[in-house]
């Protein structure tokens, strides 16, 4: 398992320079071609990290999901979602490295193989860094309206991540 | 959308920071950050320019267009009004592709290409098109068949059977995913008609 799984990516590479050789693609030009272009984009994408990385590390510095947690705790309990589980509920759209430090934490605190840690696990698994993706994606285009991109994304994090929590009392 | 939120963020951190008596520790951390936020740059600039050159040689071997091809159903539902052979089709296939293969190193590169892509065939508008939002959402829902940092995580915190948890992944997975579709489809046609 562990050797196929490191197999993939040189398998890949391997895979499209073989055949463009074969069809008389000047394979190397055209590899810098557009590595030239991914150059450029990655430079568009620098100043938009910068903006959403730092508001991302004020917040987290500033406790508020601390002040947050203890406001929503009861309303939440009655819907059966852990008061544990609440952190990283907050955290999980907004910041990756927050999150999945706030996990490593929480599991050895738990115990993986408890509902808790179950839960978390299957939380952090089956989510993504929706504010810091959407910001990415669209920072290599001119797009200023991203519409209804924001909502959607949250809309499909949390309905995944409270079937995590439901799921996880049958599994 | 970007705009409000990021006023928000700051105003709410900053006003808990002066609640909590956190204000140094909100200064510390925002001047780290602006570190950080250089070197994932800086990471990521090699793995854009490998994948985005590699994605490039595909085109030219005409691979992607083979597997925009294999993949054609569920774009014209996704996706509808790219334009066939448009480079796009191509790129977006790449981006899931790698999204679901769980090659992480790829997959963010390949996906800011094709929203690139997509972009394009929207005349490069300051505002959205729909394939663009729902490129973004289905991205933002990650449909990861292996998730193997939690799985690693898991043994090292001791459990016994770290793979426990693979079908309550793969269910809250798909849940997102579909909630994020018909969430992304509705609101595109409740937008379009203000």
């Amino acid at each position: 398992m562990d050797f196929l799984a490191n197999l993939a990516i040189p398998a890949v590479i391997l895979f499209i320079v073989l055949s463009a050789y074969l069809k008389g693609v000047p394979v190397f030009d055209t590899f810098i071609e557009g590595a030239k272009e991914g150059a450029k984009t990655a430079f568009e994408i620098l100043p938009v990290m910068v903006g959403i990385l730092a508001a991302v590390s004020m917040l987290n510095a500033s406790g508020l999901f601390d002040v947050l947690t203890s406001l929503i705790k009861g309303p939440l309990a009655l819907i059966g979602i852990p008061a544990e589980i609440i952190p990283i509920l907050l955290i999980r759209p907004f910041s990756g490295s927050a999150s999945l430090g706030l996990f490593t934490e929480q599991i050895k605190l738990y115990g993986a193989d408890s509902y808790l840690g179950r839960t978390l696990s299957t939380i952090i698994s089956s989510s993504e860094t929706v504010l810091y993706t959407l910001a990415v994606y669209f920072g290599g285009t001119p797009v200023k309206d991203t519409r209804h991109a924001v909502a959607a994304a949250l809309i499909s994090s949390y309905a995944g991540m409270l079937t995590a929590i439901y799921i996880c009392r049958i599994l | 959308m970007l705009n409000f939120l990021w006023v928000i963020m700051i105003f709410a951190a900053v006003a808990a920071g002066l609640l909590m008596g956190r204000v140094k520790e909100i200064s510390d951390a925002l001047l780290a950050s602006c570190g950080n936020a250089v070197n994932l740059s800086i990471t990521m600039l090699g793995s854009m320019c490998l994948w985005s050159g590699l994605m490039r040689v595909a085109e030219k071997a005409g691979l992607v267009d083979g597997l925009a091809r294999l993949l054609k159903g569920v774009f014209r539902f996704l996706f509808p009004g790219i334009p066939k052979g448009h480079p796009a089709n191509g790129a977006i296939a790449m981006s899931l592709s790698a999204d679901l293969l769980g090659l992480g190193n790829a997959a963010t590169p390949l996906g800011i290409m094709a929203m690139k892509e997509l972009s394009h065939v929207n005349g490069d508008a300051p505002r959205a098109s729909n394939a663009m939002v729902m490129f973004a959402v289905v991205n933002a829902a990650c449909i990861q068949l292996i998730p193997a940092t939690v799985l690693i995580i898991r043994q090292q915190a001791g459990s016994s059977n770290p793979t426990s948890i693979m079908p309550a992944v793969w269910i809250a997975s798909a849940v997102s995913l579909v909630s994020g579709i018909v969430a992304a489809k509705l609101m595109e046609k409740r937008r379009e008609r203000l």
